[in-house]
């Protein structure tokens, strides 16, 4: 057996959230899982994934504060890793977001980061929790094998805009529509949490491993 | 659209789940007895949401409760919320390290909503669930903090509106009178909420069947059900209450069963 075939899942954790979920989710697969926290581990691995739960400006501030946000810049963008971001990490990668005052984001990603707006929620409740479904055009990449209009385990008040995307996405409709999830080349995103979302999850996780 | 959900609540005291009464404990068993008793896998796959409560009476062994609490993140693919005596920042915390997606919290509500605060400042509103026990004395509902035991002069509505203007993402309102006896949810606290409420609601105390869920899950109050009966819902009841569910069109999310169990080590 080649050993080298084997996906190692590097998490990075910078403090912030919970990591154990999204572990537990890969091991079910049968993939290897490995906690990274060190910049120049991080810059070195293949396969990335970027959790976070809390404020856009905490998260961004402790990428920066321990290097991890260059790490992982050089990884994706110069050594071509892959990469998922969950939740508040799916956001992370994008350009900027209006939570706490304006915070710019690592910017692999042009799109930005606002709160559901009164006007648009028309009384919906905030934050958007729970099971929704999401919209694809294709069933391919991050989402081959899933069933039409799947749902998926959302926790948010910010969302992510649908602009000036170039790749395969999915939009979920909460009083206006928003980015759910994203592949763009090597770099991939999910508003809801996978590893929180049953057998949906599990699949778009082992798609994301075989991308 | 967004789904309506069903929610599982484990009780632990001390190393062992319990049933509970009108908030009275009884032992059912500890890990292992859940693990031989209940498909553990079967059930995390018929719930939308876990949520674990340390309701120890006698003193609390909170790194016991923390093993316990990453047991189930290994072993369930949805979300878990966990609380019991939460009382600082730094309990909070260390739920969320053990691999909670959100604590919940009841006596602090009441009592010092400014930890709330700092908890929310850290995680975020959303991870912060609000647990209220509404309790019957002298034909007058009150609320009721730690574990039950004392009664508040607070208003519920009062108390719903304080909620309301604090960072939380989840209203977990339950009642006392009904815990445990599987008559039924008492709808009656759902008047209790003010108009126009920003939280989402889950009900909790006194689910025994399908019915009962049924019932709760058509007044457009009501966000989410849970119990916590183990004996109910014991063997597959869980899943056969959420296959009638769906069959009924209720609008609750989807997914494969059987293929979860293809998809174990499939890379």
């Amino acid at each position: 057996m080649n050993l080298t075939n084997i996906p190692k899942v590097k998490i990075i954790d910078y403090g912030i959230g919970n990591i154990w979920s999204v572990m537990s989710a890969f091991k079910y697969l049968g993939v290897e899982v490995e906690i990274v926290s060190d910049p120049e581990e991080i810059s070195m691995s293949s396969i990335l994934v970027l959790p976070g739960v809390g404020s856009f400006r905490k998260c961004m501030e402790s990428l920066m504060n321990s290097g991890i946000d260059k790490a992982v810049i050089e990884a994706v963008s110069n050594k071509d890793a892959k990469i998922l971001g969950v939740c508040l990490g799916m956001q992370l990668m994008g350009s900027c977001s209006t939570e706490d005052g304006k915070t710019k984001g690592l910017n692999l990603l042009p799109n930005r980061v606002e709160k559901f707006t009164s006007q648009e929620l028309n009384s919906k409740k905030v934050p958007h929790v729970g099971f929704d479904s999401i919209n694809f055009d294709k069933k391919e990449g991050l989402f081959k094998d899933l069933p039409d209009m799947p749902d998926f385990y959302f926790t948010h008040s910010y969302r992510m805009l649908v602009e000036d995307l170039h790749g395969v996405y999915a939009t979920c409709k909460y009083g206006v529509e928003f980015l759910a999830a994203y592949q763009v080349n090597n770099i991939c995103g999910t508003q809801f949490h996978p590893e929180k979302s049953q057998t949906n999850g599990l699949i778009l996780l082992k798609n994301f491993i075989q991308l | 659209m967004l789904k309506k959900r069903v929610i599982f609540t484990l009780l632990y005291d001390n190393g062992s789940f319990m049933l509970s009464r009108n908030f009275r404990l009884q032992k059912v068993g500890d890990l292992h007895w859940l693990k031989r008793n209940y498909n553990f896998s079967d059930i995390a796959f018929s719930i939308d949401e876990l949520i674990i409560l340390d309701v120890t009476r006698g003193n609390r062994n909170e790194e016991r409760f923390y093993e316990h609490v990453r047991f189930f993140t290994e072993e369930c693919f949805v979300p878990i919320a966990s609380g019991g005596g939460i009382r600082t920042l730094e309990q909070a915390s260390q739920l969320i390290y053990s691999g909670a997606d959100k604590v919940v919290v009841n006596t602090l509500v009441v009592e010092n909503p400014n930890i709330i605060i700092d908890i929310a400042t850290k995680f975020g509103a959303q991870c912060i669930v609000a647990s209220i026990d509404v309790g019957l004395a002298n034909n007058k509902f009150n609320i009721w903090t730690d574990n039950g035991s004392v009664k508040q002069e607070i208003g519920i509505t009062e108390l719903l509106n304080n909620i309301a203007s604090l960072p939380i993402g989840e209203l977990y309102l339950n009642s006392i009178n009904h815990d445990g006896t599987g008559h039924g949810y008492e709808n009656e606290l759902l008047d209790f909420i003010p108009d126009k409420f920003p939280i989402p609601v889950i009900l909790a105390g006194g689910a025994g069947k399908y019915k009962h869920f049924a019932n709760a899950l058509q007044d457009e109050r009501v966000d989410a059900v849970a119990t916590a009966h183990l004996f109910n819902f014991v063997g597959n009841g869980l899943q056969e209450a959420r296959e009638q569910l769906l069959n009924d069109k209720f609008n609750l999310a989807v997914w494969d069963v059987n293929l979860a169990k293809y998809l174990a080590n499939c890379i």
